[in-house]
């Protein structure tokens, strides 16, 4: 520990394996540490089951839940969106060929108290009960049109400059209705409130072609999850940095951070201190340097049945857009199982949550509980959202934001490239990533 | 089907810093050997593949080294993952990688817990008239562990003595254990790899 490196990352997070891969990769000389005993801080999946009833103050799980160790159960509910973001970086970096994925069964969106497919083609468009026969017909030719425009060719833009109208144009043009709007929103582009129709419409247009666009890579839903859990995906990152000469340190308390004439030169546990040029860490690591933003909620259920109503689907994700249920923000049920790798055999595991607005966060989540059936054990987080209130260009201390309630990763690779860029002055340069050994197979 | 693709079959290789686990990959793959004192440690050492024939039926194993992460903290759980195979490497001179080998086997156990494991004590060149550890003392080892190592090797990564041998052995022992499972995983496994899109000028499929 005793030696100077380009960069201390503390944390073995998601947002933090992923910056320690890519400093790595650049040549920079790395030390990573946490102060657990194990990888992915809140992105680990908490094996075995025992430990997470543990870790809830519950009493151990019978035998009816299985084995143990078949368990994986993640803390924050996300899927990856199959051409998103965190799949480029996955795909650039190599860490996907540590990991195995499948494809999300279903996506549904809640509508007047019940819920439906979110229609995936022009088949399921027709036959779906979100919209009447009209309605079918503009909702189709407002995907066209989203499907067509090319941000900088005017020929495409029908009269109509997505750079300079709001979304709420974009829709009125195409006499598209609230409740279409309401799915189009929030169940293909994925905003999280309604802020967004006042906001330039490209950003819609291109939300819907992420979406259209990861739907057309492994077919029934944009969404991918990985076997064993998301635990795995900090691991992958962990390994990459790993194999480019960063040192790991588990099970190590950081006592401070040394500061001195104002910038990060180190950090000190017990006695030992690592010298450095600059911190990266997420945001437990530097209380001093943060605000709370917000709460999140997030409930765990686990169930020996799949959500009801969605075809039995193994995996599913559902959407509850605010308006639906009188809130500023959207509730997210995501349901994973045991072919996943963890659960154990017919089991299944469902997340509820939300953005919190009330004193009452848990009855905040109810209209996503209800859709469950009958739970077999439920676990409540309510965690506080944190943002830094330091970026780092003078202190050379970079912290990431806590994960938010999207039910994806984009905004968590936008905060990595951007903490990346802050603290090396640069983009990431995909293009550094060697072909690594064993890559030219056939 | 018209072409059914060969599996690979995880092999990872387990032990103490230092026993020469990286040694033991570039012989597998290069078969070439770097003197410890001109090298860093392993940097860069991934997973490489290799195709072995065993009685007229082609197999690929998949050797993964650790990625140096034992030098300070533990190996991430994800290391295991999927691994058909593990070595259990030792040094034939150094008895105390010898004895923390139960250990690893624990860590075998628990994460990969359908892999065949296999011991093998390295550095056969180094050992001298008196072996620090002895073949009794190895199999005492694997009846301790109740008959879960299925093969033991001696290996030298410096002269190449054994490695060959012990990879073939290998992939002999997979070849026996998984004729049925293999035609049945490929059946109820559909989990994939992700990968860059084919054809980046091709139209996306609509929506609508």
């Amino acid at each position: 520990m005793d030696e100077e490196y380009d960069a201390i990352v503390l944390g073995t997070g998601l947002k933090e394996c992923i910056l320690s891969g890519m400093l790595s990769v650049s040549g920079k000389k790395v030390l990573h540490i946490d102060r657990n005993q194990y990888y992915g801080g809140d992105c680990a999946s908490i094996t075995p089951l025992e430990e997470l009833f543990k870790r809830f103050g519950a009493p151990s799980p019978d035998e009816t839940y299985g084995r143990g160790r078949d368990w994986n159960v993640d803390l924050i509910p996300k899927f990856l969106m199959a051409n998103g973001l965190l799949v480029k970086l996955l795909i650039h970096t190599g860490v996907t060929r540590y990991l195995e994925f499948k494809s999300v069964e279903g996506s549904y969106v809640y509508k007047g108290g019940k819920i439906s497919k979110v229609p995936v083609d022009q088949k399921e468009a027709l036959a779906s009960d979100l919209m009447g026969m009209f309605e079918k017909r503009r909702f189709r030719n407002f995907l066209m049109f989203v499907q067509d425009v090319r941000e900088d060719d005017p020929r495409t833009w029908k009269d109509l400059d997505p750079n300079t109208t709001t979304t709420q144009q974009l829709y009125n043009k195409f006499g598209i209705d609230k409740n279409t709007q309401d799915f189009t929103g929030h169940a293909l582009a994925l905003y999280r409130d309604d802020e967004y129709l006042n906001d330039p419409a490209v950003q819609t247009v291109r939300r819907i072609k992420l979406y259209s666009d990861s739907l057309a890579r492994y077919g029934k839903s944009p969404y991918l999850y990985p076997m064993y859990g998301l635990g795995e995906l900090p691991q992958g990152f962990a390994r990459l940095s790993a194999i480019y000469g960063g040192t790991y340190m588990l099970d190590k308390p950081v006592d401070e951070i040394v500061i001195e004439n104002g910038r990060a030169v180190g950090i000190r546990s017990g006695n030992e201190v690592a010298r450095c040029k600059q911190v990266y860490c997420d945001p437990s690591y530097v209380v001093d340097r943060i605000k709370k933003t917000g709460r999140v909620i997030r409930c765990i259920c686990l169930m020996d049945h799949p959500i009801p109503n969605t075809r039995d689907a193994l995996s599913t994700q559902i959407i509850i857009p605010q308006k639906q249920v009188n809130r500023r923000s959207d509730i997210y049920v995501s349901q994973v199982s045991y072919t996943h790798q963890v659960a154990a055999k017919g089991w299944f595991i469902a997340m509820v949550s939300t953005t919190v607005e009330t004193d009452e966060p848990e009855a905040e989540i109810k209209p996503g509980l209800d859709l469950l059936g009958p739970v077999k054990q439920k676990f409540v987080i309510v965690s506080d959202y944190f943002e830094p209130t330091d970026n780092g260009l003078e202190s050379q201390i970079f912290i990431s934001t806590s994960y938010d309630a999207t039910t994806h990763f984009e905004t968590t690779c936008l905060d990595v490239l951007d903490i990346f860029k802050r603290g090396t002055g640069e983009d990431f340069d995909f293009s550094k990533v060697k072909l690594e050994l064993g890559e030219e197979e056939q | 089907m018209a072409s059914v693709k060969i599996p690979e079959q995880k092999v990872i290789l387990c032990g103490e810093f230092g026993v020469g686990k990286s040694s033991l990959f570039r012989r597998y793959a290069f078969n070439t050997f770097v003197a410890s004192n001109s090298r860093q440690s392993t940097l860069g050492l991934d997973h490489i593949n290799k195709e072995y024939t065993v009685n007229g039926k082609v197999i690929k194993l998949q050797l993964w080294d650790t990625g140096g992460m034992e030098r300070v903290a533990s190996i991430t759980s994800s290391y295991y993952k999927f691994a058909e195979a593990a070595i259990l490497v030792f040094a034939l001179d150094n008895p105390a990688s010898f004895h923390v080998l139960s250990q690893h086997l624990l860590d075998i156990v628990t994460y990969a817990e359908n892999a065949k494991i296999f011991l093998c004590g390295n550095k056969l060149d180094l050992v001298g008239q008196v072996p620090q550890v002895t073949d009794a003392d190895m199999e005492n080892f694997c009846e301790q562990c109740h008959n879960l190592i299925s093969a033991t090797f001696r290996t030298s990564c410096k002269s190449g003595e054994g490695v060959e041998q012990m990879f073939a052995e290998i992939a002999r022992h997979l070849v026996n254990a998984n004729r049925s499972r293999m035609e049945l995983q490929t059946v109820d496994k559909n989990s994939f790899k992700v990968t860059p899109p084919e054809d980046p000028t091709e139209e996306p499929a609509c929506l609508c």
